[in-house]
């Protein structure tokens, strides 16, 4: 079930109907609970047998952790039964491709069998969140959760359940405990996060998906301009389509009363590859911070093994967004440019005699370059796509200029976020007069069809 | 990602705290109460008044003999206003499908045009749209065709619909047919249409909220039928609102096909299967827009074919005498007033409903000598 369908709204309408009044009483988390089940089985009412494992795993390897001596064993349980089912389901076929085109490079007769399975929606935001608990239950940052409907429901809310923010129990869970409380204010900034999420997908990312997909599903037909147009599209497209998602997801769960993390601030308006991580996808980088790099060792132990760390945590990264060498690439790149900027950020001149403004477009720049690795369906597509960029002759890339003009306009309120001038954001015809607009573009110029989020995928 | 000397101050929106770190994070218009009611009115305003204010900006005026534009045919919302505007001047509305457009002919040469000059009047409105079988039909005038309520409406059965579990729209097995924007969403179930919940929610949201069904005129009318995104990218330099200004396709665009019989054409004779007038859905569906025309006081006159028999083979030209019958019996039932004319001359035939130019002469003769088609058009009240 997509935020932006009519599906969604009729069941948001029911389940928040009913969670109103039941929200004093002790129906509350179950009633969320069923409302996440059925959330998700709408895809496929397969798909809940992996949630449900992930669940009950974690749930009794800390239940275990807490009534026996072994805690290291039944955390290698908990985090292993995540990993193993996300092994399976994600990366299953990519380590057999490899394996078998290892067998046939040594020129052994062996074969790995394909597993034929369809990746389950947000596997990965649900695996690393029920992950997370019993890790932090571990380390003794969080307490154990008694109830299993409870903690059911914290790794399945459905506003955040596919695509995100990664919650921490420490965040969510006590959310759940409380007794319900929703202001007013809950209801109008939850309104504003979701027509804001709703106008970055569907107004935008859709929008643009238009040209990137038909440009880089056959990229050899396409000239240096058009590639570099559809790059350069791809990064407003996933930065919509996703951090749009984010909004929406935050705005229903604000409207049900509950206060999900903020997942992305104005990334491209980021001065270094760090100050980017700290913006994009906030939720994952710090789940990886807390949960990979600093266990390998932060950078607490030189120069030489912080960038090891950092390296080895952004190819992991890369492979969690797919199974696929083009995100090994992607995370890869990232290692490199944020090497390159923590060096830059370490001289003085850079600090002080740098624009802020060039510092951003480089930012930019460079992570637009790396999302080509990111979009492109395989190894020799992106070798194609960047030798034609940067070698490929000039042809007419018949780039919609209403796109370019959409852009221009979020590029330009992006910035003025960041700028003295944001004092004008605040007058409220300005904000009402954007909201008006907004509605008006939904309803006149929305696609006909409704277009999945693209971090489903991940 | 994952640099230990940054602070994790902007990360959580726990207790509001993040409100104060970053005032417009990512994008925020946030709005009170107040200001939601401000925008919340505007917007309804908005809704409600470009369609209306549209009319009044956009040209349209009907002349003698219009019939809907051809590129126009899947636009509900332009129906809507043309039914409007024919049934102000009072006309006896002439509905259905490409036979009464006129597929094959001219639009001087359609049925009701025939109808006027053998009448000596110009009273008769083409109403016909292409490819408008029984159950688009019934919701046509179910969610578009409120205007006509009262008037006179001759209504065309067309019995190709019922050649066929396909045409029936009984097969399980998903195809494209024409304008499932206007069956039946959920019930009863279409065993054939297989749109998602969403798609079908779409479509009851967009009969149901008129802004919604003035934006697909406009996708319809002035966008090659896409919506204005997918549009700009077929035409990346071109202005959207230039591309409004250009008005309204016109009739007069419209080419009639070859006006060649169906021997001339190379049809050959074929095994029609019919389905049973008991179950059929598109008969089903036939009546219930009787229904829903008489309910809105409308006086309904049905035309019933003419089909091309002469392409029929024997055993499939029985079970269409047996239909025919069926139909004319139902219709009876119901208390219509009804014509089931005899099969035109075979070269007045262009395929195996369409009649040409004599057909529909000859059709409309048949009609002026009806008795029943007299007394229908002199009646004041009544159904």
């Amino acid at each position: 079930m997509l935020f932006h369908t009519w599906t969604f709204v009729l069941f948001f309408i029911i389940v928040y109907g009913a969670y109103l009044p039941l929200r004093h009483t002790r129906l509350k988390v179950p009633w969320l609970l069923v409302a996440s089940y059925v959330f998700y089985g709408w895809w496929n009412p397969l798909y809940l047998l992996l949630i449900a494992t992930a669940t009950v795993v974690n749930y009794f390897a800390v239940v275990l952790m807490d009534r026996t001596h072994w805690r290291r064993l039944w955390l290698a349980v908990g985090i292993g039964s995540s990993l193993s089912l996300l092994g399976f389901f994600k990366y299953g076929g990519f380590v057999a491709d490899n394996l078998n085109a290892l067998f046939g490079g040594l020129g052994l007769a062996c074969k790995a069998s394909v597993p034929n399975v369809i990746l389950p929606v947000g596997i990965s935001f649900f695996t690393f969140q029920a992950m997370s608990y019993t890790i932090d239950y571990y380390r003794g940052n969080v307490e154990k959760e008694p109830s299993l409907i409870r903690f059911a429901t914290f790794v399945a809310l459905f506003p955040q359940l596919v695509a995100g923010p990664i919650e921490r129990a420490k965040n969510l869970l006590p959310q759940l405990r409380a007794p319900s409380r929703i202001t007013r204010q809950d209801i109008t900034d939850g309104l504003s996060l979701f027509i804001v999420g709703l106008f970055k997908k569907v107004a935008l990312a859709d929008y643009l998906a238009l040209y990137v997909d038909r440009i880089y599903d056959s990229p050899g037909q396409f000239s240096g301009p058009a590639l570099m147009l559809a790059t350069f599209a791809f990064g407003w497209q996933i930065y919509f389509d996703f951090s749009g998602y984010t909004d929406m997801a935050r705005g229903v769960a604000r409207m049900m009363g509950y206060r999900l993390m903020l997942n992305f601030n104005n990334p491209y308006a980021a001065t270094g590859l760090g100050d980017f991580w700290q913006r994009w996808h906030i939720s994952l980088s710090t789940w990886f911070k807390d949960y990979v790099y600093i266990p390998l060792g932060g950078n607490r132990r030189g120069k030489f093994s912080t960038y090891r760390n950092m390296f080895l945590t952004m190819v992991i990264s890369g492979l969690w967004h797919g199974a696929a060498w083009t995100f090994v690439i992607w995370g890869a790149l990232h290692a490199l440019g944020r090497f390159l900027t923590r060096e830059l950020e370490g001289t003085s001149f850079y600090r002080r005699h740098v624009p802020k403004i060039a510092k951003q477009l480089l930012v930019f720049a460079f992570v637009t370059f790396a999302w080509i690795f990111f979009r492109a369906s395989s190894l020799s597509d992106a070798g194609l796509i960047v030798s034609r960029i940067f070698t490929g002759a000039w042809t007419d890339p018949r780039f919609p200029l209403v796109a370019l003009l959409l852009i221009g306009a979020v590029w330009a309120y992006q910035f003025l976020c960041e700028s003295r001038a944001r004092q004008v954001l605040k007058l409220a015809p300005v904000r009402v007069g954007v909201v008006v607009l907004m509605a008006l573009y939904l309803a006149l110029c929305a696609p006909s069809g409704a277009e999945a989020f693209i971090y489903f995928q991940f | 990602m994952a640099d230990e000397r940054h602070s994790h101050s902007r990360q959580g929106d726990g207790g509001g705290e993040d409100r104060a770190v970053v005032a417009y994070a990512s994008h925020e218009v946030r709005l009170s109460g107040r200001q939601w009611l401000a925008a919340g009115a505007l917007i309804l305003g908005a809704l409600a008044l470009l369609p209306v204010l549209w009319k009044r900006v956009e040209p349209f005026r009907p002349g003698e003999d219009y019939r809907i534009p051809y590129a126009l045919t899947n636009d509900y919302w332009f129906f809507r206003r043309y039914s409007r505007s024919a049934a102000g001047q009072g006309k006896t509305l002439v509905v259905g499908d490409s036979v009464i457009w006129g597929q094959y002919v001219n639009k001087d040469q359609t049925l009701p045009h025939c109808l006027d000059r053998v009448s000596g009047r110009t009273e008769f409105t083409n109403m016909g749209a292409d490819g408008m079988h029984p159950a688009a039909l019934d919701g046509l005038i179910r969610y578009y065709g409120r205007p006509i309520s009262d008037g006179k409406v001759v209504l065309h059965c067309n019995p190709l619909w019922m050649s066929s579990e396909r045409h029936d729209l009984q097969i399980k097995k998903e195809f494209r047919f024409n304008h499932p924007r206007l069956v039946p969403q959920f019930f009863p179930p279409i065993p054939c249409y297989r749109e998602s919940c969403s798609g079908r929610l779409a479509v009851v949201m967009e009969r149901t909220v008129p802004f919604l069904a003035w934006a697909g005129h406009l996708r319809v009318a002035y966008f090659d039928q896409m919506d204005i995104p997918a549009w700009t990218l077929e035409h990346p330099y071109a202005n959207p609102i230039a591309a409004v200004a250009a008005g309204l396709p016109s009739p007069a665009e419209d080419h009639a096909g070859e006006p060649a019989s169906w021997r001339e054409r190379g049809i050959r004779e074929q095994d029609l299967p019919w389905v049973d007038l008991e179950t059929s859905f598109q008969w089903r569906s036939f009546r219930r827009l009787v229904g829903t025309l008489r309910a809105r006081g409308n006086r309904v006159f049905v035309l019933v074919g003419p089909f091309n028999e002469h392409l029929l083979e024997e055993p499939s030209l029985q079970r269409y005498h047996e239909l025919k019958e069926g139909i004319a019996r139902g219709l009876d039932d119901l208390g219509v007033p009804h014509y089931v004319p005899d099969a035109l001359p075979s070269e007045y035939c262009a395929d195996a409903s369409h009649p040409l130019a004599e057909g529909y002469e000859l059709l409309a003769k048949q009609l002026a000598e009806c008795d029943s088609f007299v007394r229908f058009l002199g009646e004041d009240g009544g159904g």
